[in-house]
């Protein structure tokens, strides 16, 4: 099974580039302010999430194991 | 009206020299402003600026291809044939497209410039500013546009697009004759596709290598765009020169706009100079909201849009105004003090949403690893002369020189 994951968007970084729901599009989507948000952390696999926060262009996204609290991204 | 009328005209000399003024008095009275003159809209408050470019789809940035009016400032009429080149080219680069084509493009590009891979480039950078710094010193003065702020960036996206060593000095002239693209001389069109038809003649061949041979450079990722029918032959080269052209004009405003900033501000030099590694992050930011580098820039409304009670129509003009956005005091405190620890900074000097400028992350560190240096090796530095004029462009905010000297 999958670990669960904590995702979390920075707004006051995002810019709003919208590449991270092009590489992992069941968690991230744009709210009314077409800033991204983590709508559902276990939408897409591990590898698509950290995906999506490497190539984010602004690094507003952050990534950690639910349960041990370990940072894996950045 | 209580106002005295606005003038229309952007490009004269004391608003070229100051746009603060002109551009915070129409924040102040008229924020959705119609340019009579050159007929288009003027949006100067930050949140309008934020929300235009956050709702790409009502304002395309196909502007080459859809501006239905003629080029401005004016251009000599024998040139209107080497115009419809310029709108040609300009139109196949990536950022001239809307979605669904630009995501398709953008991908292609994006992943060559995330904050982590542009993080392997400081080192060259760093190398590239010691090298050209040594020259200067060795001179015991410098003009920080031609010795510093021109050199280095093409030094670096020369690196990028993996050409031989031999050949920079032929990249930094094509370089040159393409930016005439923000000039507002009437005859600046022959230059210009001068640069486009050098660039592509430059280019072609390293494409056809690298179509067979892929290394890890720039045009090898363009390459594979191709390869992959993202991208025709013709998208490939004006891409390139894209890298060159807006890592280039865009570098150097950051540059030379900032060392400015540094030295017209005694205080803040000193600031950064007590701790130059420490402070440099912080210091860049500041330099791209106190005087951004690019003024304004333009797209063409997709369809009616309301602003501010007024009626944006479908293929209207419309430019945001960096310049303006930043000195916002909705936004920001004490809007006209340069203030290296202001944090946040919030400055739109990059644009924001789906075209939020892909060279970001380079240009922040070339701005960083320069003022650091700067301060660490010129601590004395100052102006040469008081004498120092802007080019006659409204999308970029381009001193023609700032020669200094240091004791």
């Amino acid at each position: 099974m999958a670990r669960k994951l904590r995702v979390w968007v920075d707004h006051n970084v995002c810019v709003g580039n919208a590449m991270c729901e092009t590489f992992a599009p069941q968690v991230f989507q744009l709210n009314a302010n077409r800033q991204s948000e983590a709508v559902n952390p276990a939408g897409d696999p591990e590898e698509k999430i950290l995906e999506a926060a490497e190539n984010c262009p602004v690094s507003a996204i952050f990534v950690e194991d639910a349960d041990t609290g370990e940072r894996l991204f950045p | 009206m209580a106002f005295a009328a606005i003038n229309d005209d952007m490009f004269a000399e004391d608003v070229i020299a100051d746009p603060y003024a002109y551009y915070g008095r129409l924040r102040e009275e008229d924020p959705v402003h119609w340019n009579e003159k050159y007929a288009l809209w003027v949006i100067t408050r930050h949140d309008d600026v934020v929300w235009m470019t956050r709702h790409h789809e009502l304002f395309s940035n196909a502007v080459f291809k859809n501006d239905p009016l003629p080029a401005y400032p004016d251009i000599n009429e024998s040139d209107l044939g080497l115009y419809e080149y310029v709108r040609n080219y300009q139109a196949d680069q990536f950022i001239q497209h809307d979605r669904p084509e630009h995501l398709e493009m953008r991908k292609v590009v994006h992943s060559y410039f995330t904050p982590r891979s542009m993080e392997a480039w400081r080192g060259f950078v760093k190398d590239a500013v010691k090298e050209l710094l040594d020259a200067a010193e060795a001179k015991g003065r410098m003009d920080v546009m031609k010795d510093l702020a021109t050199p280095l960036p093409v030094l670096v996206i020369a690196q990028m697009m993996g050409v031989p060593k031999e050949d920079r000095a032929h990249v930094r002239h094509l370089a040159e004759l393409l930016l005439n693209i923000g000039r507002g001389e009437a005859d600046r069109m022959k230059p210009l596709v001068e640069g486009m038809q050098g660039m592509i003649d430059y280019v072609s061949p390293l494409v056809d290598e690298r179509i067979v041979k892929p290394g890890n450079d720039f045009i090898s990722v363009l390459a594979d765009g191709e390869k992959r029918g993202i991208f025709t032959r013709h998208q490939v080269l004006v891409n390139t020169s894209l890298l060159l052209l807006a890592g280039h004009e865009t570098t150097i405003n950051l540059l030379c706009n900032g060392t400015l900033s540094f030295i017209r501000h005694q205080d803040q030099w000193e600031m950064l100079k007590d701790d130059p590694a420490a402070r440099a992050k912080q210091a860049t930011e500041e330099c791209l909201r106190y005087d951004a580098p690019v003024k304004s820039i333009q797209r063409i409304a997709a369809q009616d849009v309301e602003m501010r009670g007024k009626i944006v129509h479908k293929d209207d003009r419309i430019r945001w105004f960096i310049t303006s956005a930043n000195r916002d005091p909705e936004v920001f405190a004490q809007v006209d003090t340069f203030d290296i620890s202001r944090d946040p900074n919030p400055h739109v000097a990059f644009g924001s949403g789906v075209h939020h400028c892909l060279g970001a992350t380079l240009a922040r560190l070339e701005g960083q690893e320069v003022f650091k240096a700067l301060a660490e090796r010129f601590p004395s530095l100052h102006l040469e002369t008081e004498h120092l004029e802007y080019q006659p462009s409204i999308t970029f905010r381009s001193l023609k020189s700032l020669p200094v000297i240091w004791n």
